[in-house]
């Protein structure tokens, strides 16, 4: 295990030094989905301002137990998200880069950053977005928002992990990218994206405590709507990252030369 | 110096069993080599006990059937297959004209994609930047060049793939195939070219079925047959028995 994650690094430091690679090949994957259209890259801040507010819109009206809800919906959203592309992209991930694997020497890592790079690049849009409805929802910033700031890094961190693991589960076992797309289209009405749980039992309870990414949402959006830390959150995402990050440079370092053949 | 030396190489790969909800299919389709079963478990050997070494100047030629092993040394030595047995020792740059339209995005302008293709070749902003006239002026695309891949023509489009794949001065050069371009005018400039990096590369390693074209660009021939090596010997010895 030693020796698989000696090589992980390996890979993941040619992949940083390689950087100009995913930037660019990031940049233009973003580029390329909008360049027929006039907004171009800005559709991206349209849809999830579309998508945000239609739920507020729908949502509030029948649950208004929350005091800010346009904020708790629309920090609920930029977190769902950006976890819910990652997982379901992750999985098709080295079936997509299938020619680069066969034809090149380029790093695992290139592709995983590649990966991370264009999430970030949609959900600095998506950041923007949130910021616009938080004005308009007259929240007003305290330094406890730097823990929501702190969050996101954490979930930046978490992600290349989740992407690897996720795309070694997709070239291993095919189906699972169907398996993915369903759960996580189910896991955005079993998470508390637009829902307030208000401490009541039953299934509420069960998908609000047992649901890993219930603690993700929390670490970013409670600074804000409530002004607090949500120390145990962070307390239990820290340990999904670090747990997420061994698992992910095991696979890596063992799997990262095998992956060839199995595409 | 530059030099090649491969020990008692081989590469076994297990055929796996994807994890399917559909009836079990083999993973993939392997290309080359010997399929063996042992306790249910399938393994491909597509290379056995392979030794060998070139040294600055030698230009190889791979030849065997399909299916011998040919690509799959090739991509052993250039790194993309980590072997199962044995070492590979490569002193030199080792550069490889494999699939020398990968990469190439179609929104892209000519320029822009000739920046990717170099970043993705590991060449630097600056050796990017130095080659980039070159590379223009050899494809002939003209004003094309800031126009999108999309828009040109299937000569024009293999003629910047061409130019930009054949822009390096490798110590050490893997080829499947001698690759050529375009119209009778440009495949002739594109021979010359192919021909002065084959002059300049420390060493040749070409996979091909073309006897003649080995004959007059090799030195020394290897011969594999189901992953195994048959022969490793002077092109004129070859010549003689071949």
């Amino acid at each position: 295990m030693i020796k698989a994650i000696g090589d992980a690094f390996s890979d993941i430091r040619s992949g940083f030094r390689l950087r100009r690679v995913w930037l660019a090949l990031a940049r233009e994957d973003i580029d390329d989905q909008h360049r027929r259209t006039r907004l171009g890259p800005l559709w991206l801040l349209v849809n999830y301002l579309a998508f945000a507010s239609i739920f507020i819109f729908l949502f509030h009206r029948g649950d208004s137990s929350q005091e800010s809800y346009a904020a708790y919906a629309a920090t609920g959203l930029l977190v769902w998200l950006f976890i819910s592309e990652i997982l379901t992209q992750a999985n098709t991930l080295f079936l997509r880069e299938e020619n680069f694997i066969k034809g090149t020497t380029l790093p695992i890592s290139v592709y995983v950053l590649r990966l991370t790079m264009q999430s970030v690049i949609r959900a600095a849009y998506a950041v923007a977005g949130c910021a616009v409805i938080l004005l308009l929802s007259g929240a007003v910033p305290t330094p406890v928002w730097l823990f929501s700031a702190l969050a996101l890094l954490l979930i930046l961190v978490a992600a290349p992990a989740t992407i690897i693991i996720f795309a070694f589960l997709g070239a291993y076992f095919p189906d699972s990218q169907f398996i993915v797309t369903n759960v996580m289209r189910l896991g955005m009405f079993l998470t508390p994206v637009f829902w307030v749980y208000s401490g009541q039992g039953g299934f509420r309870m069960a998908f609000y405590h047992w649901n890993p990414f219930t603690y993700f949402l929390e670490i970013f959006r409670i600074p804000i709507t409530d002004n607090t830390v949500p120390t145990q959150s962070f307390l239990i995402c820290g340990t999904v990252v670090l747990t997420l990050w061994l698992l992910a440079l095991v696979l890596l370092g063992r799997y990262r030369k095998q992956v060839v053949f199995v595409l | 110096m530059v030099s090649i030396n491969v020990e008692n190489v081989g590469l076994v790969y297990r055929l796996r069993q994807k994890i399917s909800l559909a009836r079990k299919t083999p993973a993939v389709q392997h290309t080359g080599g010997r399929v063996s079963e042992a306790g249910g478990r399938k393994t491909v050997i597509a290379l056995e006990d392979l030794s060998f070494s070139l040294e600055a100047g030698d230009r190889l030629g791979l030849v065997g059937s399909n299916g011998a092993g040919k690509t799959t040394l090739l991509k052993v030595l250039y790194g993309i297959y980590e072997p199962t047995m044995g070492k590979v020792e490569m002193k030199g740059r080792v550069d490889a004209l494999f699939n020398i339209s990968l990469g190439f995005r179609k929104e892209a302008t000519g320029r822009r994609n000739i920046v990717l293709r170099g970043l993705i070749n590991g060449w630097s902003l600056d050796q990017i930047n130095d080659r980039m006239d070159a590379i223009i002026e050899f494809s002939e695309l003209g004003d094309f060049i800031d126009l999108p891949f999309k828009t040109y023509s299937q000569g024009m489009a293999a003629r910047l793939a061409f130019s930009v794949a054949t822009s390096l001065e490798p110590e050490i050069l893997l080829m499947d195939e001698w690759i050529g371009a375009g119209d009778a005018r440009f495949q002739e400039k594109a021979k010359r070219r192919m021909e002065e990096i084959a002059e300049k590369a420390g060493i040749i390693v070409l996979a091909s079925h073309n006897h003649g074209l080995l004959k007059r660009t090799c030195n020394k021939i290897l011969e594999l047959d189901k992953g195994r090596l048959k022969a490793f010997l002077p092109v004129d010895s070859w010549e003689e028995t071949g």
